[in-house]
């Protein structure tokens, strides 16, 4: 994952440094520090796109099968709705049939008839509930509740409350898990990567600031000749873009002054080269240097499971031991599926906030999981 | 981790070869039973762990949710009832003619209605309307099946806590269990992919293909051929048994290993015979040897997932690379000219 990290952020690099050398010879003379707001502006969008664009391809997957899901399950349970309207007045149809032709003075008997016809009647429709029935007329597979049901495939949680009853629907879940779930777990480890070293640096910050002096603020302290304000050193990312800039500014100009302009090419890889080694050294003096300790990986956890369970305990009324049991459940991936929330999320309200908040708990909470895992791992090698 | 295993066959391969040349076989007999033991107690413990730690949770959450006086209703009472609701408001009483037929229809299709609605809301909300109480619901197996897909994460869903303390215990038990389970895996892991490769290796030495120096890799297509007959061996089993069709079983055996465990099928669940009981045991077995297998294959494949997956990072930037250059040398001569 580390080299990965570096690899892209070189690429991410490499490719500012063409752009930015190329909008340099057009506007050189104009504006030098427009141009560099605009190089760190480029290279943070750079960044922001690897990793965007995996959150969009998730997202973009998950839609892809609601809709996959939406096609193929929704039409057997308006089928299946319909099948148990024409049962129920099938039954009634029985029923007067009895009293019509029976003797309808007889209490026991009539009794006894019409227990045989409610007894059929009853296997019928508990056989029809395990094909999809669900007493409402709508469908539960509609947007919301078909991605969510995705949403619970990818990431293996799996509440099963909604399930699919077809045979194409089971042959597409198990397509859809297998496809699914490793570019789940890319993202995860992405996003996860991400939010567990910005973690890891604000806990630097803040905790560790006195203590000492670090190689890390060293190669800062480079970076922060141009942007003295302390300010700036509060989010490590424009930082790091702005050591960035500054070597892409420097290395480029010296390329500009001593090389002529066609052997360009060699020179950034030499300057990709010295850049890279930078980022190294950042990098493994994070995870060497600053351990967060388990217990306050432990005190987030427990935190955001709280916070999880006061959420859902205001709005769906549960107490609260029930919602961090199903904050719990959902987190570790169990997915029981006793309790969920949001029955207006299937009732088919699309887009209402509920579910929104459910799916966006669901995948933050995922990283926060990921960033303890992370942590204890990291220790270990 | 791949380097690790690979110093460690190293390091195998140069005993072996200079015990072979060195000292009487019986040192080398004992040397290999002491090897043997120590990897039994290393691996097998923590196999041994897990199974302690999940029949120690099945006796526990059997003694926390048989303790609850559940109000077990029966489908048989509810039936009467509506039976005899239905004789009140229709036979029996005098502003309904029985011989008209439509009022007879409205009445009695209400009464229908909320008969239905009545089963449906039941089977929705899982209450155990088959008459069963929970200490017959929570037999040992099932109990011990709970447990199981509690800490592999997988949360069937068919039988759930239904008290408070069950649900605190439940929470409890995950956390204790599932960095358990996670040693488990990787040791059952590294286990079957040292197994696995050895058998690899030994094939490849009785068909002669293999020069005497050559390091040997599993390719990832051999792990997924195994993953591929570990399922269809599951889903025949399950199908013979439950009387599902293949594809059912299949669905059952991908989404159970995928940990995904919807739990709309899950077999011998539905009644506590004690075939199923035995189901639910070899049910048992089959997931955990299960994850041990994709654990294995995560092993073995992860290396040559990685290098593959580099090279196409590196072909990719390449081709990005190149795109680049050309577009900023075109839009680089287009304002100049």
């Amino acid at each position: 994952m580390e080299t990965d990290r570096t690899s892209r952020s070189s690429v991410s690099w490499q490719r500012g440094s063409y752009r930015g050398r190329s909008g340099r010879r057009r506007k050189r003379k104009r504006k030098p520090w427009g141009e560099r707001i605009a190089d760190w502006i480029r290279t943070l969008i750079a960044f922001l796109f690897s990793n965007v664009g995996i959150v969009c391809l998730v997202v973009g997957y998950t839609i892809a099968g609601a809709f996959l899901f939406i096609y193929i399950e929704g039409k057997i349970s308006l089928d299946v709705a319909g099948d148990v309207i024409k049962l129920r007045n099938s039954t009634a149809a029985d029923l007067w049939e009895l009293t019509s032709k029976e003797n309808v003075f007889s209490e026991k008997l009539w009794k006894e008839k019409v227990r045989n016809i409610l007894e059929d009647y009853q296997t019928t429709i508990v056989s029809s509930i395990k094909n999809g029935y669900n007493g409402m007329k709508e469908t539960k597979w509609t947007f919301a509740g078909a991605f969510l049901y995705s949403l619970t495939v990818i990431t293996t949680i799996g509440y099963g409350n909604i399930c699919p009853k077809t045979k194409w629907g089971k042959v597409a879940t198990i397509v859809y898990a297998i496809i699914g779930m490793p570019l789940f777990l890319l993202y995860l480890s992405n996003i996860g990567d991400i939010l567990a070293r910005s973690f890891k640096w604000t806990y630097a910050r803040c905790c560790l600031c006195k203590c000492r002096r670090r190689p890390y603020d060293a190669a800062s302290a480079r970076a922060s000749e141009i942007s003295n304000d302390p300010a700036a050193k509060r989010d490590r990312w424009p930082q790091i873009v702005s050591t960035y800039g500054e070597e892409i500014d420097t290395s480029s100009l010296n390329v500009e002054e001593t090389l002529p302009r066609d052997d360009d090419n060699g020179e950034v890889n030499g300057s990709d080269g010295d850049d890279e080694d930078d980022d190294d050294e950042s990098d493994s003096y994070d995870p060497q240097h600053v351990t967060v300790p388990l217990t306050l990986c432990l005190a987030i956890m427990v935190g955001y499971i709280w916070g999880g369970a006061f959420l859902f305990s205001t709005w769906e009324d549960w107490n609260m031991l029930d919602g961090s049991y199903f904050c719990f459940v959902s987190l570790s991936t169990i997915g029981f599926g006793d309790i969920v929330p949001g029955e207006e999320i299937y009732s088919g309200h699309a887009f209402d906030l509920s579910f929104i908040m459910c799916s966006m708990y669901l995948m933050l909470g995922k990283f926060y999981i990921y960033v303890y895992d992370a942590s204890p791992f990291i220790i270990c090698m | 981790m791949p380097r690790g295993i690979s110093m460690r066959s190293s390091l195998r391969s140069r005993d072996s070869s200079s015990t072979s040349t060195g000292v009487d076989p019986r040192e080398r007999v004992k040397d290999c039973c002491r090897k043997l033991v120590a990897f039994m107690c290393t691996q097998v413990g923590v196999g041994g762990l897990v199974v302690g730690y999940a029949i120690v949770g099945a006796f526990g959450f059997i003694s926390i949710e048989s303790q609850v006086n559940q109000t077990v209703c029966v489908q048989d009472d509810t039936r009467r009832e509506y039976a005899n609701e239905l004789w009140l408001r229709t036979a029996s009483n005098q502003s309904v003619n029985v011989f008209n037929q439509t009022a007879f229809y409205v009445v009695s299709n209400s009464i229908l209605q909320r008969y239905q609605e009545n089963i449906t809301g039941r089977k929705q909300q899982k209450l155990n309307c088959n008459g069963l109480a929970p200490q017959d619901v929570w037999t040992f197996p099932a109990a011990l099946m709970f447990c199981l897909s509690v800490f592999t994460m997988i949360g069937y869903g068919s039988l759930v806590p239904k008290t408070q303390w069950g649900k605190g215990a439940t929470v409890i038990y995950a956390v204790l269990g599932i960095p358990l389970y996670v040693l488990y895996f990787l040791n059952m892991g590294k286990v079957f992919a040292q197994t696995f490769k050895w058998l690899y290796t030994q094939l490849h030495e009785c068909t002669g293909q293999r020069k005497p120096g050559q390091r040997i890799i599993v390719p990832s297509t051999a792990c997924l051929w195994v993953i591929f007959g570990y399922i269809i061996v599951g889903s025949i089993i399950f199908a013979e048994w439950e009387g599902w069709d293949y594809l059912d079983s299949t669905y059952f055996c991908v989404t159970s290993l995928c940990k995904i465990g919807m739990g709309d099928l899950v077999p011998g669940w539905s009644h506590s015979t004690e075939d199923s009981q035995t189901k639910l045991i070899i049910n048992f077995v089959y997931m955990l040897l299960g994850m041990g297998l994709i654990a294995m294959c995560y092993n073995l494949m992860k290396e040559e997932v990685y290098v593959k997956a580099r090279e196409l990072k590196e072909q990719l930037n390449q081709v990005m690379d190149t795109i680049h250059y050309k577009l900023i040398t075109c839009c680089k001569s287009e304002p100049t000219d």
